[in-house]
């Protein structure tokens, strides 16, 4: 059995319509950089980070998914393990934005019934280029009681804070608790599929 | 000394004392000392539950005579212990009282529903780990466990009173040695003579009602949770780290690499160090230690003072107990410079070896990992007469050692003292906060600081010229026969060591209340027995002097002043440090996290036909962690691809930077066709491939299915005048749908043909070249073959099969491939068992075949028609009629169940069922 490292574990996921930039939002907060060649996420990919609130070590395992709408049936199948969702949408693209309540109804469906979820206008670099106003992402945000930021992973805007808040608002409810060593040990091989396990 | 054995001796069985720590309780202004202990009582279905056992004791105690039961918490849900800050007042080392009150111990608070101590800990790792046991002892907040009845204290409830022990350390007076259970109020409040009948009502607060354990249980979680969060642990921060257990590897990792990095956020900061020897030769203090503790203007930040030969008594050597002690801790304690107010760190003892650690109060919140030890050299190289004693404690993040030593005696016995040294060397060990870490030895601190009575001599000079020298104050002189000198040179003793240059006279022997050399009978040669040495960097000798105003000992007492550099962290730079770290590892895990690279993840499979295996392969290259790559299930999937698909391998491991080629095999078969003609299935797949503890990669798989006549219906190919590939797909979907009709429906369709074109065109092409074909339908055909027999079927080019002379054999199998792949048999399922039934009577199982649909009938009867041809030429072609009505028995035949393998029973009727309509006529 491998040594608890960790106070606390919390998978997050990030998930969107194909090309609002949830690779690089993960990238921007795990690896402080951008990158502005677009590579489509085929598949799941996750990082780690580790951040400290409340005095209490967080490890947070950060799940990026596939936005394309062929991949969505699988995609759904990886909520269910998450405590954090972070919904993505780009200010520049108004389909992506009507595609929000979509998304939506897809983690009332697939997700626990107690994850945190918040949504993110993201590219809030690109003012010239806006097409979904913020109060259009505050009220439909207001709507389904999340929180809501404006991000730009390029300009470095928002990225930490909402993470941070994210991690925040599960901490808040996490109940307090000796973490047990099953909860936190990720070495283990639980790895990221949430389903793996009904088929092995 | 482990005071958990005395406890142990007083529990029932099942009962266990897992660690006991002595404590001081704080009530007000009272300090009460007690041995605190936690027990824990294996329940008979399993599971445990864990009380603290509060204890009255002798100092140390060793047996369970020695302590006496106060009062005993149950460690129940609402039950918490945390350190909390003192307010400063803990700090300060007020005026003594009999106690040793504590300057910066750990002050830890016990909470419970009823109840409220405070308690004052030693430093140390040992506190430490009771700390933790008691924490690991918590019921945690999971609702599944159920609450802790602690149904095995009620025998303690009841203790009769026992008149108290004799000579008890409390003055106290009516100890009714009934122990309370959890309750409220202090204690002390019971023992009051006007307790205002507290003690009745605490009694029968704890005796009458057991349950009021179970109801304060009930108290709601938030509650709870309240009272853990509003607790504050300020603890300087290396020790706070170290106390959470939830640290492991990484924190491991974490600490070593804040230990390289240690320059990048530290400063280098003087800080002033006091250090004294006194040999007392066994008095008890008569005057003030001001002259020798506080003669500098400056106050010292740090105090190490050292004392020998403290109690030269009987029962000091024997029972390791000394009122000077106290008498002496407390008259140091008064002497301290008047300019500050100090914290008493540490006081250890063996037997007449006393050292003593002060700090400023300011600087006790740096102070932390504090360990004391000793070890004794005197009497058969172990007691406690001759030895030494040492603290070791982290200041700031400068490790500090300071030991103070009594070495062997007399003149000639300078390699007994050099031995003694090497003993105290090599058997002090000092446990480490982390006890995995190996102990720590005095060589392994930053700074060393060694005074004591060490005993060294003045070698040949007679006494006379050595006072003579004194008077001379021609000590550099002197100190060339001084032995410590000699054999430091020598390398003997004090190796890296360094000591100020001697400029007092010796402090040895002289006339107890004077200044003058000893007199006895013995009239010792005067010597520098009392030393002070240090080993380190950044260390700045200030002084070295004797102090003559002091009379009390047959020594003078010797005191050095030390300027000493020490690392003090810079808490911004530190915390940037830490991130940096904590960044870095971060990064280390993620590159970590197994990766590779697909060469393809698009795979389209272009115009797939029955029968026709059509392979795309791709390289799976690993990035730089080993991994073990699995393609998975989907959700609700039994298969991690569709029937059609295969993947091979689908899974294995890979080195780093290795590369596999993995083939994509697309092969429809019998069970497949129908659905793909009818479009109910499509070539499409997306493949999950999943790396252990790592990444999922999506793979998509699409193309198009040519329908074929194999796996269509009967009557569907008899709804399709044209050959198959030439319809639209969309009418091949409609007509494989179609339902099957026992009637013709009178359908809009064009008229169907009577049976499907495609089998006449085998039976037609046999019929032609093959009746006298030897071991027809025995032989295997080409697969090559099949494909064209397939293609030309599909698209109606009659003549190719004459045109290319297909094998015989080959155009068999097809045929026999073609009645296989019907997703309805020739013979329905429906009819089935009424075959079976009837077979053996023609008449009845020619009443059967007419109940077919019309198209099934036709075939039938064509076929069998068919074989009656062939069997006519039985000679040339050797088939029989038990060859044929074996091999279409079972094609004709088929068990709706779908069994592949019939029973015997079962398939033997079924062939004697055809073997009917071959020998008699149709």
């Amino acid at each position: 059995m491998a040594k608890k490292t960790y106070d606390l574990l919390f998978k997050l996921l990030l998930i969107g319509d194909s090309g609002v930039g949830k690779t690089c939002v993960l990238f921007r907060f795990s690896d402080d950089a951008f990158n502005t060649t677009f590579i489509s996420t085929i598949g799941i990919d996750f990082k780690i980070k580790t951040v400290e609130l409340q005095g209490k070590k967080i490890k947070l395992q950060i799940w990026d998914t596939a936005g394309q709408e062929r991949f969505h049936t699988i995609t759904t199948s990886y909520y269910r393990g998450a405590m954090g969702i972070m919904l993505v949408y780009d200010i520049t693209n108004g389909k992506s934005f009507e595609n929000i309540s979509k998304w939506l109804r897809n983690i009332d469906e697939h997700a626990n019934e107690d994850v945190e979820r918040m949504l993110l206008g993201n590219k809030c670099d690109m003012d010239d280029k806006r097409v979904v106003p913020k109060g259009k992402g505050e009220q439909i945000a207001k709507e389904h009681g999340i929180r809501f930021f404006e991000t730009s992973a390029k300009a470095n805007i928002n990225i930490e804070k909402a993470f941070l808040t994210l991690a925040e608002d599960i901490l808040r409810k996490t109940p307090v608790k000796e973490p047990n060593s099953e909860n936190v040990d990720i070495s283990s091989g639980g790895g990221v599929t949430g389903w793996k396990s009904k088929c092995c | 000394m482990d005071q958990s054995v005395a406890i142990q001796e007083t529990l029932a069985e099942g009962e266990y004392c897992i660690i006991a720590v002595q404590g001081v309780l704080c009530e007000g202004d009272s300090r009460q000392s007690r041995l605190l202990g936690l027990v824990r009582y294996r329940l008979e279905h399993g599971g445990q539950e864990y009380a603290l056992f509060l204890y009255m004791h002798r100092r140390m105690a060793i047996t369970g005579d020695d302590v006496s039961l106060d009062q005993i918490v149950p460690v129940s849900r609402d039950f918490t212990l945390e350190e909390v800050s003192p307010d400063g007042e803990v700090y300060i080392l007020g005026l003594i009282s009999g106690f040793l009150c504590a300057g910066s111990d750990v002050t830890v608070q016990l909470n419970t529903a009823e109840l409220n101590l405070v308690f004052q800990l030693p430093f140390g790792s040992h506190t430490r780990m009771f700390l933790q046991e008691v924490a690991r002892a918590c019921p945690g907040l999971d609702p599944e466990t159920p609450n802790p009845e602690f149904l095995w204290l009620s025998r303690y409830r009841c203790t009769e009173p026992e008149p108290p022990p004799p000579g008890w350390n409390s003055a106290l007076g009516t100890w009714t040695g009934c122990a309370r259970i959890g309750g409220g109020g202090s204690y002390l409040d019971d023992l009051r003579p006007n307790g205002k009948g507290l003690l009745v009502d605490q009694n029968s607060r704890g005796h009458d009602k057991p349950d009021n354990l179970l109801t304060r249980q009930t108290k709601s979680r938030s509650e709870m949770n309240d009272m853990i969060r509003c607790s504050t642990i300020t603890v300087s921060d290396k020790a706070h780290i170290l106390s959470m257990q939830k640290f492991g590897l990484r924190d491991t990792i974490v600490k070593s690499h804040l230990m390289q990095k240690e320059e990048d956020y530290t400063n280098i900061q003087n800080f002033r160090f006091f250090v004294g020897t006194y040999n007392v030769n066994g008095q008890s203090p008569k005057e003030c230690l001001r002259p020798w503790l506080s003669h500098s203007t400056q106050a010292p930040d740090v105090y190490c003072v050292g004392f020998q030969e403290l109690d030269l008594s009987k029962e000091a050597f024997f029972f390791h107990d000394t009122p000077k002690e106290e008498e002496w801790f407390k008259v140091v304690s008064e002497s301290l410079h008047p300019d500050a107010k100090y914290a008493k760190v540490k006081l250890i003892r063996l037997v007449g070896i006393m050292l003593l650690l002060y700090v400023k109060q300011e600087h006790a919140a740096h102070v932390s990992e504090v360990e004391a030890e000793t070890v004794g050299t005197g009497i058969m190289g172990r007691m406690g007469n001759k030895g030494g004693v040492a603290i070791r404690f982290q200041f700031h993040n400068t490790s500090i050692c300071v030991v103070n030593s009594h070495l062997a005696a007399h003149t000639e016995e300078y390699e007994r003292r050099n031995q003694d040294y090497k003993d105290i060397c090599s058997r002090m060990q000092f446990c480490q906060v982390d006890p995995s870490l190996p102990p720590l030895t005095i060589s392994k601190h930053d700074v060393i600081l060694w005074l004591g009575d060490l005993n060294y001599r003045i070698e040949e000079l007679d006494v006379e010229k050595v006072k003579k020298l004194i008077e001379e104050k021609a000590f550099q002189t002197l100190h060339a026969y001084d032995q410590l000198k000699i054999q430091v040179a020598a390398k003997a003793v004090f190796e890296g060591f360094t000591e100020g240059e001697l400029t007092f006279q010796p402090t040895y022997k002289y006339d107890t209340g004077s200044d003058e050399w000893d007199t006895s009978e013995k009239c010792r040669a005067p010597a520098w027995c009392d030393r002070i040495l240090w080993k380190g960097k950044n260390i700045t000798q200030l002084s070295y002097q004797s102090h003559m105003a002091l009379k009390t000992s047959d020594h003078k007492p010797v005191s050095s002043e030390f300027d000493i550099g020490v690392r003090v962290k810079d808490e911004d730079l530190y915390r940037k440090t830490l991130e940096e770290i904590v960044r870095s590892l971060d990064k280390m895990e993620n590159a970590n996290i197994p990766s590779v690279s697909l060469s393809k993840r698009e795979f389209c499979f272009q115009d797939v036909k029955y029968m026709q295996l059509q392979v795309e392969s791709f390289t799976i290259l690993n990035g730089q962690v080993p991994c073990q790559f699995e393609f998975i299930n989907k959700p609700d999937e039994e298969s991690y691809c569709k029937p059609w698909l295969n993947v091979n391998p689908s899974r294995g491991f890979l080195l780093p930077e290795s590369s596999i080629e993995i083939e994509l095999e697309v092969f429809v078969n019998k069970t497949m066709a129908t659905k793909l003609n009818s479009g109910e299935d499509k070539i499409e797949d997306i493949l999950v491939l999943h790396l252990d503890r790592g990444k999922d990669y999506f793979l998509s798989v699409s193309g198009n299915y040519l329908p074929g006549c194999f796996g269509t219906p009967i009557h569907t190919l008899c709804y399709m005048r044209e050959p198959i590939l030439d319809l639209p797909l969309e009418t091949v979907r409609e007509l494989t749908l179609m339902p099957l009709c026992t009637e013709d429906g009178g359908s809009q369709l064009e008229k169907p043909m009577e049976i499907p074109k495609e089998l006449w065109m085998m039976v037609d092409y046999l019929y032609r070249n093959a009746v006298q074909q030897e071991d027809l339908f025995q032989q295997p055909g080409l697969r090559l073959e099949f494909e064209k027999i397939r293609d030309s079927l599909d698209t109606g080019m009659i003549d190719t099969l004459d045109i290319l002379s297909i094998n015989n054999h080959s155009v068999a199998e097809a045929l026999l491939l073609f009645l296989e792949s019907l997703p309805e048999p020739v013979i329905c399922y429906s009819a089935y068992h009424n075959c079976l039934e009837c077979s053996g009577n023609y008449t009845a199982s020619k009443q059967v075949i007419s109940t077919l649909p019309t198209f099934h009938r036709n075939v039938f009867y064509y076929l069998m028609a068919f074989l009656q041809e062939l069997l006519k030429n039985s000679e040339k072609n050797h088939l029989d009629q038990n060859i044929l009505a074996s091999i279409f028995g079972s094609l004709l035949l088929r068990n709706p169940a779908g069994h592949q393998k019939l029973e015997m029973a079962e398939k033997k009727k079924a062939q004697e069922f055809i073997h009917q309509f071959l020998c008699n006529s149709l």
